[in-house]
């Protein structure tokens, strides 16, 4: 059978995070999966070691993407001015492109989203400006999802201390080991009278599911693991789905649109893919299924439902109510830095994020929502340097050259992911003028989040501050904010769900409203992004609705 | 070559002074000038030719100041110069479009990048700068991972 006539029950869009959930349990469940994949399957070796050209720092390009040039976007500032980007820029608000998606290469804290995350509008009213919403469905509907990812990805954690939302099950891996650092800061809550605990990571603390341990390396989020410790859906669901012999994986494989009939059914994908594996040609081709399920992110998603417009459809797909690309959000993260007393060392051991507060998630005086609050990860040198040296230091000469080793293993500091405020303005829309390598409209990033969202995140910043100062650090600074759009690494919420179409774009279970078989298993759903890191309420909710889609397919 | 021989020679000086050598080796033993000259050639060329045109005005200065390029003046001047730079107080005239401190900032950014980034980007030979600060990726010799 030649790719181009071909026919599977099903087709992913995305080899990534969700994807790769959705195709480990689908494939298992007897269905026959194509899963395209526009990024390529990177092995250890090709995700090279630079510090100024990876996900924490793309200075000049990054570790994952290849071909940036051809698929450029273009952002809108606050003031209006619009410019290209590329990849590696700030404001093209990148994720990894490549087989496993972000998670190829995360910082793998892996958290349960609180209870009252789902009902935000609920407890705090809907500001004016905002879309702030209650989610369609309960945390209790996602639970038993959260612990199939805990187990079946793989979570270190302790479960007596991480009690913020109810859980039948321990972690099935030990919680990363304690850090003098962390000690440190559990006293200063103590003395503050905060919860403070060790915060769940999907780690291999120990050899886990055929793979080896974390060496506690100080190279950790931003590359590649040298161990293969770090957990995601590449390294776990999608070799199940391979190895199911139901699964088969096309990498470079970049879907153009989503092909529908009168009646709204999807019933194939127009791709490009190269010509042969390596080649640098490529062709187009189309695919049918049964079911076609969209994990591209929350930004290449929302862009393919505006790419896949159709004459019945012509807003793009699920988009009637106008809410296709909308609502995009990421986290403010406040980050306040300090330095330890003299004389204590941090042993800067990986991953190294280590201690968590969740006291300001929710219940704050005058404040909707709140944040999670959190050590950082171990922090390469140039990063040190350009963003953690106290501020009035000079930024050059011997007075910088003695900081930076006097400094460099004192420094310390706290961030936290604040839940953003959405709005609707702030959005992914596609671009009239520019097109990619293949010739569609790239994506146009513009608006800004809601003004709430600054005052929590500033409500946050100085809990963070107190933080360190409780627990005795020699000093202790951070920058206010500013409004601006906010997506990147946690970006989300631009296909949310809703139980009417009138409210979002899909079910509660994310299948897309008005195309019966059109799922969505990515950022995408969220309606709100919570106080919390995203991609363990991702995975849940792929595995929630892959559930669904084999048990009715 | 991005440069000409007296802007390397302007580059070299300024970069002895960004990062200089004391106990631990600076800037130019850990080769951090060919990381810059590298960056002109590939990811920044196009900002080479502002930077080139730069460093003739960072001589212009000193020249105009003290009768010598950059390179021959002590260092206490050197210093006195970049400090100066760093709020675009100048004697000569800079572009409007690549002003002095836009210059020193940009020269002060690379120097870094290349001193504490990783021995491959060519700026910390021999990991000069990890050694100094007690950094170490810890890497295992034999990554297990496929
Ligand atoms: C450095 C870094 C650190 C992070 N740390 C954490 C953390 O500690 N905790 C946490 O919760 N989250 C973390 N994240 C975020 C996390 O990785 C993301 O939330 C998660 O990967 C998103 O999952 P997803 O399925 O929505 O999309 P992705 O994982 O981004 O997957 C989308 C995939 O679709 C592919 N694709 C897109 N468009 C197309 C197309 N048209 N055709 C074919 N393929 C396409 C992409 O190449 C990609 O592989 C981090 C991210 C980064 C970059
Ligand atoms: S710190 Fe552990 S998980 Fe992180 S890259 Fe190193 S070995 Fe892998």
């Amino acid at each position: 059978m030649s790719a181009a006539d071909s026919t599977y029950d099903v087709i992913i869009v995305g080899a990534g995070l969700g994807g790769g959930i959705a195709a480990g349990v689908l494939a298992e469940a007897g269905q026959r999966v194509l899963l395209l994949e526009r990024g390529r399957d990177l092995r250890y070796r090709d995700i090279p070691g630079d510090h100024l050209r990876h996900h924490r720092l793309s200075l000049y390009g990054d570790n994952t993407t290849h071909e940036p040039a051809g698929h450029p976007r273009v952002f809108v500032d606050p003031q209006g001015h619009s410019r290209t980007v590329f990849p590696h820029e700030a404001d093209y608000h990148n994720n990894a492109l490549t087989v496993g998606g972000g998670a190829r290469i995360w910082g793998m804290q892996a958290w349960r989203f609180h209870p009252d995350d789902f009902r935000m509008s609920s407890r705090y009213g809907t500001p004016a400006g905002s879309s702030l919403a209650d989610w369609p469905i309960a945390y209790s509907d996602l639970a038993p999802f959260y612990e199939r990812a805990e187990h079946e990805v793989g979570v270190a954690g302790d479960h007596t201390t991480t009690d913020y939302a109810p859980r039948d099950r321990a972690f099935p891996l030990p919680p990363v080991p304690a850090t003098p650092t962390g000690a440190w800061l559990a006293r200063g809550a103590a003395k503050l009278g905060w919860n403070a605990f060790t915060p769940p990571l999907a780690v291999n603390t120990t050899p886990y599911l055929g793979r080896a341990a974390c060496v506690q390396c100080r190279q950790c989020i931003g590359f590649a693991c040298p161990t293969d410790a770090r957990n995601g859906s590449h390294n776990t669901l999608l070799p199940r789905a391979l190895a199911s012999g139901r699964c088969t994986l096309i990498t470079r494989a970049h879907v153009a649109r989503v092909l529908t009939d009168a009646s709204g059914r999807a019933h194939g994908v127009e791709y490009f893919a190269p010509t042969t594996p390596d080649s640098a040609q490529t062709e187009r081709r189309i695919a049918h299924a049964t079911t076609i399920i969209l994990a591209g992110g929350a930004i290449e998603t929302a862009r393919l439902l505006l790419l896949s417009a159709s004459p019945q459809h012509p807003r793009g797909l699920g988009n009637h109510s106008d809410h296709v690309g909308r609502h995009l959000q990421g986290h403010y993260y406040p980050v306040v830095s300090g330095l330890l007393p003299v004389g204590f060392q941090n042993p800067n051991l990986g991953p190294g994020v280590s201690i968590a507060t969740t006291q300001f998630n929710h219940g704050n005086p005058g404040i909707i929502g709140g944040a999670m609050l959190a050590n950082d990860f171990v922090k390469l040198p140039i990063i040190f340097w350009r963003s953690h040296l106290p501020p009035e230091l000079p930024r050059w000469g011997s007075a910088n050259k003695k900081a930076m080793r006097e400094l460099y293993l004192r420094g310390i500091d706290l961030r936290g992911p604040v839940q953003e405020i959405p709005s609707p303005d702030s959005r992914v829309t596609l671009d009239p003028h520019v097109r990619d390598h293949f010739g569609l409209p790239v994506t146009r990033l513009s608006g800004t989040t809601h003004p709430e969202t600054l005052r929590t995140a500033e409500f946050i910043r100085a809990r963070a501050e107190d933080w360190l100062r409780a627990a005795g650090a020699e000093r202790v600074w951070s920058s206010p904010m500013d409004l601006r759009l906010s997506a990147s690494q946690h970006q989300a919420g631009t296909a949310r769900l809703a139980a009417d179409p009138r409210d979002g774009v899909t079910d509660p279970f994310g299948r897309v409203h008005g195309h019966d078989n059109l799922w969505i298993t990515d950022g995408s759903l969220h309606v709100t992004n919570g106080g919390f890191n995203p991609a363990l309420t991702i995975m849940a909710l792929a595995f929630r609705a892959a559930a669904k889609i084999a048990a009715t397919t | 070559m991005p440069l000409t021989p007296p802007q390397l020679e302007a580059l070299r000086a300024l970069l002895d002074r960004l990062i200089p050598a004391d106990e631990f080796p600076g800037a130019l033993a850990a080769g951090t000038d060919q990381f810059i000259l590298q960056l002109l050639i590939h990811a920044c060329a196009a900002e080479a030719p502002a930077i080139a045109q730069s460093l003739t005005h960072l001589d212009a200065e000193a020249s105009e100041r003290h009768d010598q390029p950059f390179a021959a003046l002590p260092t206490a001047a050197q210093d006195a110069l970049i400090s100066d730079l760093e709020q675009n107080r100048t004697a000569t005239p800079w572009p409007a479009t690549f002003p002095a401190a836009a210059f020193i900032n940009r020269l002060i950014d690379l120097a870094a990048e290349g001193f504490y980034a990783d021995p491959a980007n060519g700026g910390n030979c021999d990991g000069a700068s990890w050694r100094m600060i007690g950094y170490d990726p810890l890497l295992p010799a034999r990554p297990s991972a496929p």
